[in-house]
């Protein structure tokens, strides 16, 4: 190896070497420190706990609709902590089914996509350097994460219950295995989340001191595109976050095992520690799905805009913003839970202040668009949704920072109609715009545009058949997490909705094939990418596709803020960041 | 029309995308609307789409909030996604036009920040009155009292007997043989009695004491617009309406409590004054027996 | 591979020192609130119980106490010692090795006091799932941080030998580094549980 250079001056730091010896295949495969590698292996890792998230989902909307009513086909086969004797789903089954769909979906899904796939393969990328900060934990953060996956699943195969006190595990329904019925199932659960955060604590390490000190010379704080923006302060949450849900996590570990009582109410525990616990980390935990999107999103807004971010500090200072307050709402989750009422009224007010900052980002991304050349490629028609969905998503969202609203639609479908619009109609549609847009930097191929729009026309059409109808669904006071609504007289007459709910949700389920089947057909058989197929300026798109070992042959100096499109007096619409303006191209500040 | 002429992309996104979806979409209306048909769906006189009809006093304020949040959203949705479509039709990608080179605007940054900032703090303000003022304002002193226990799967309802008082609780003497952790020493708990169903009057207010034997339910009643947790280890004393409708009801657990969660529920009836009466002097009749004879 | 002395090629898979520093200090704010949230949930469920709170015998009697201040100053100490060895091996290249090993006596020897303290108090009746939320708490702060001393004698014990090796010089001295930002991390966390555990 070369001589290590010690406290070298980051310029230094980042030259590259063009040869690097061949690795052998466990290396270069499975115990792969190569940042990209790391996030192809994330990718596919969360794209197959998407379909179990999903397959979930099936179960719980097919309950919801037909309660009662024996599976089709597969009702014989399927476990006994899932089934009745008739081949029906059990109302603890139904329990264990919507638990384990949240809790696979957040962090067996979003989390990784975001942060482990789009964390590493783009920020040695857009930040000119050779690689992370610490190769070796970044691999052992997907290695840990795939752990956590398999723990987490490894629920499903015990012969009794998985977890099933929902995915928040409110004690002391979690704590007691009496209460629940799934003693084994929780402490799993336990057990999966403490690794899955060691997991997001390295991958967290690793991204705070990659952005810190491993930029390109001229890559200045104010010269990062977005995505890593947003990453830079999703990493802080997770760094700060994840471990108090740690901490939650092993004492309710311990309270299941080893007869300790901290959230038993019978022996002087409390009850609602877990919930403060476990939403300080929630909150948080919010942003940390959804402020990455934010950023890929806004990237591709750009692009395809062939247009500068509109007021890029804004949305810098919007994201910090929305980071640094989302550690004082979470009380916003607990308005109904009985804790102090002046709490409740100080947690509203944080709350209606953090609405803040979000309405800037929406703002900020349709100026993006006015006045733009716009290409309506899958990816842009991805962000687009996007950002139209959040809107939906942060209207809904006002009801519940209003404290007295906030009782009667809480844990209601309403709620249920919320998350989703942020998270797969906000989160979701960003990762899936992202994948299509980095793709080509990713596998060297293009995915096929006709097949990525029919994916995006039928998931955005069934996502919002899916999820619209739950908002009325909730203001007719339909609770969440009732395995059969039918049981209450105010639900049966909406009935009706919740077949036409569960119809469009198989839809929304279908719609994913296409999308698989583009996935891999392109890896072979897609056309192939250049460098630079969408005309983008961030760094990534100056090397091959896909980039070698060590991204950049020689460390780039950045020379322009990352969105210069359509600059005046150039010719063509795009100035990379590491191509020096020519004289005649008149850059505006930002 | 012509629009779609002009944009290939649009014309491709309506051949592939915007038909197969029509006809999907018409589909499941049929779908939606068979199944309206066929199902043996209870009558429902109110709208479908919309809240049950409110039964309380406060309840029709929050509704009115409600409203207000319903047409703020509403018209920020509908400004935003008219403004937003506008946009991606007008400024679509055409040959030999080029995007607008603009990194912002500062003074439109510090308008979208302050007026967002505005509304949320005056719709805070408005929550908060609300808040105080009718949810947690101090219950009337003429309030009947109930005392509330929830457990793994079922509530229990205490009334205070002849006198109408519940008298001291202690959340842990809650146990099997003393479902409402009634303090022995309080000579007012003696005569309490207990019902299955939670019978109250019309127009008077009605103060809650909640209490929870195992894990936490909720005490919620969607026409009453009234939600609370009910936590073990802690009475928890400051819910209180004033039901307005006289009418059946159903209590929901809506606080995922176990197996069988979905299932559990009281009936609320609300009479009139006499009706009730007439109940509270019957059940009442065998506890003051007891007391009598002792 | 021959890389000029002009170009300063280093291996990517190989940070460097500052950069491991700052690593470190990342992962240690995240330790910071894990036992922040251990703490402030110890401090919660303190100030719920009120009288069901209640201070075992056997911790409140002297012996435990002085022996629980010795093995607090032994601890202390080793920081020092850390330090002075941290100073010989990185700014002066020599020596520090002895007192490298006396650092991690020293925190064997708190560790060994933590054991034999639990087991008095196990004999005492005092234990995690018989002395009601006291002992919950006592016992899983106590763990906690028990768990991430002796994770610090490995590093601490991983350091000495790479110092035996000559492989702690004042040109690398990374792993050192850390350790001892752990270990110091460690000692402050225990000044803390000290206070509120044994004192308050």
């Amino acid at each position: 190896m070369a001589q290590t250079l010690i406290h070298a001056a980051p310029a230094e730091v980042h030259s590259a070497h063009a040869h690097h010896p061949e690795l052998s295949f466990f290396r270069k495969y499975i115990w792969s420190e190569d940042h990209k590698t790391i996030g192809l292996q994330y990718l596919f890792t969360s794209l197959f706990f998407l379909l179990v998230g999903g397959l979930l989902a099936m179960g719980v909307r097919y309950q919801l609709a037909f309660p009662n009513v024996p599976v089709p086909i597969i009702g014989g086969l399927l476990p006994r902590w899932l089934v009745q004797e008739s081949g029906a789903i059990a109302p603890a089954g139904y329990n264990a089914l919507f638990t384990m769909h949240a809790t696979v979906m957040v962090f067996l899904v979003i989390m990784p996509l975001l942060i482990g796939v789009f964390g590493n393969f783009l920020i040695p990328l857009q930040i000119g350097a050779p690689d992370m900060a610490f190769p070796f934990f970044n691999a052992l953060s997907y290695w840990l994460f795939l752990l956590s996956g398999l723990v987490i699943l490894s629920s499903f195969f015990t012969g009794s219950s998985p977890a099933a006190s929902g995915w928040t595990s409110y004690a002391p329904l979690s704590s007691h295995g009496a209460y629940s019925g799934a003693q084994l199932g929780q402490s799993l659960w336990c057990v999966g989340l403490f690794v899955n955060g060691l997991a997001s604590i390295a991958g967290a390490m690793n991204y705070i001191t990659t952005i810190i000190n491993m930029r390109a010379p001229g890559m200045r704080m104010f010269r990062l595109p977005l995505p890593i923006w947003a990453l830079f302060v999703t990493a802080f949450l997770l760094l700060l976050a994840v471990p108090v849900l740690s901490a939650a996590a092993a004492m309710l570990f311990f309270d299941l095992n080893f007869g300790t009582s901290f959230f038993s109410a019978s022996s002087y525990g409390q009850p609602l520690l877990w919930q403060h616990l476990f939403w300080f980390f929630g909150h948080p935990e919010v942003y940390i799905m959804i402020l990455p999107a934010m950023g890929l999103a806004s990237e591709i807004l750009a692009v395809f805009s062939r247009k500068p971010i509109f007021g890029y500090k804004a949305m810098v200072f919007a994201l910090i913003a929305i980071g640094v307050l989302g550690f004082i709402v979470w009380g916003h989750h607990m308005f109904v839970s009985g804790m102090n009422l002046l709490l409740s009224a100080t947690f509203s007010f944080s709350t209606m202040i953090i609405a803040v900052p979000s309405a800037i980002k929406t703002f900020n991304w349709m100026g993006t668009i006015w006045g733009g050349s716009i290409r309506f490629t899958t990816p842009m028609c991805f962000a687009l949704a996007f950002v139209s969905m959040f809107v939906i998503g942060g209207l809904s969202g006002i009801y519940m920072a209003s404290t007295p609203v906030d009782l009667f639609i809480h844990h209601t479908y309403f709620i249920v109609a919320h998350i989703h619009y942020v998270l797969f109609g906000g989160s979701l549609f960003a990762v899936f715009g992202a994948i299509y847009f980095w793709y080509p930097k990713m596998f060297g191929r293009m995915m096929n545009e006709t097949w990525g729009k029919i994916h995006f026309g039928l998931s955005f059409l069934f996502f919002n058949l899916t999820f619209f109808p739950m908002h009325n669904l909730g203001l007719n006071g339909m609770m969440r997490r009732i395995a059969d609504p039918t049981q209450y007289d105010h639900l049966r007459s909406q009935q009706p909705i919740n077949v036409f709910i569960t119809l469009s949700a198989f839809g929304l389920g279908l719609s994913t094939i296409p999308f698989l089947i583009n996935f891999f057909y392109s890896m072979f058989k897609g056309q192939k990418a250049g460098m630079n197929p969408w005309e983008s300026t961030t760094l990534e798109w100056t090397v091959p596709s896909p980039p070698g070992h060590g991204n950049f042959d020689v460390t780039p100096t950045v020379y322009n803020g990352p969105y210069e499109y359509s600059v005046p007096g150039m010719e063509q619409d795009y100035l990379p960041q590491n191509q020096p303006a020519p004289e005649t191209a008149r850059i505006a500040a930002h | 029309m012509t629009i779609l002429r002009k944009c290939p992309i649009l014309v491709l996104a309506v051949k592939r995308v915007v038909r197969p979806a029509i006809v999907l979409a018409g589909f499941m209306i049929a779908v939606l609307v068979l199944g309206t048909v066929t199902s043996s769906a209870a009558e429902r006189t109110s709208n479908l789409w919309w809240m049950p009809e409110v039964a309380t006093k406060s309840g029709k304020q929050i509704d009115q909030l409600i409203h207000f949040i319903y047409y703020l959203t509403g018209i920020v949705f509908v400004l935003t996604q008219v403004v937003y479509v506008y946009f991606l039709i007008k400024y679509r990608s055409r040959r030999g036009v080029r995007a607008t080179y603009s990194h912002g605007n500062n003074r439109l940054e510090l308008i979208w920040t302050v007026i967002p900032a505005a509304i949320f703090i005056g719709l805070w303000g408005y929550s908060n009155h609300l808040w105080w003022n009718v949810i947690h304002a101090e219950p009337p002193a003429d309030s009947l009292e109930v005392a509330v226990t929830a457990y793994q799967f079922g509530f229990s309802f205490q009334y205070g007997g002849a006198d109408g008082k519940l008298g001291r609780s202690n959340v842990n003497l809650i146990g099997n043989n003393n479902l409402f952790g009634n303090d022995p020493n309080d000579p007012l708990t003696r005569d309490n009695f207990q019902s299955g169903i939670l019978e109250l009057p019309v127009d008077r207010p009605v103060r809650l004491r909640l209490n929870s034997k195992d894990v936490i339910h909720a005490f919620y009643v969607p026409q009453f617009r009234v939600y609370q947790d009910i936590i073990p280890g802690r009475t928890i004393d400051w819910v209180w309406f004033i039901p307005t409708q006289i009418g059946s009801y159903q209590l929901a657990c809506n606080q995922l409590c176990g197996s069988g969660h979905y299932n559990m529920k009281a009936q609320i009836e609300v009479v009139s004054k006499q009706e009730f009466d007439k109940w509270y002097k019957e059940k009442s009749a065998p506890s003051n027996k007891a007391l009598a004879a002792r | 591979m021959h890389a000029p002395a002009a170009t300063a090629v280093r291996d990517i898979n190989q940070p460097t020192p500052n950069v491991v520093r700052f690593g470190m200090l990342t992962f240690l704010a995240s330790e910071a609130m894990l036992f922040a949230g251990l703490i402030c949930g110890y401090m919660v469920l303190r100030a719920g119980a009120g009288s069901g709170w209640q201070m075992p015998e056997a911790l409140k009697n002297p012996e435990t106490m002085i022996k629980t201040v010795i093995a607090t100053l032994l601890l202390i100490s080793s920081s020092f010692t850390l330090h002075y060895s941290e100073n010989g091996l990185i700014k002066r290249g020599k020596g520090g090795k002895l007192l490298l090993l006396s650092t991690i006596v020293l925190g064997l020897l708190f560790l060994g006091n933590q054991a034999t303290e639990w087991l008095h108090l196990k004999n005492d009746g005092f234990w995690f799932d018989s002395a009601g939320i006291m002992g919950s708490c006592f016992f899983v702060l106590t763990g906690f941080h028990g768990l991430h001393v002796a994770i610090g004698i490995l590093l601490l014990a991983t350091s000495l030998t790479k110092a035996l090796a000559g492989q702690v010089t004042p040109a690398k001295h990374a792993f050192l580094e850390c350790t001892s930002l752990y270990w110091h991390f460690v000692d402050v966390v225990w000044v803390f549980l000290f206070a509120i555990l044994y004192i308050l």
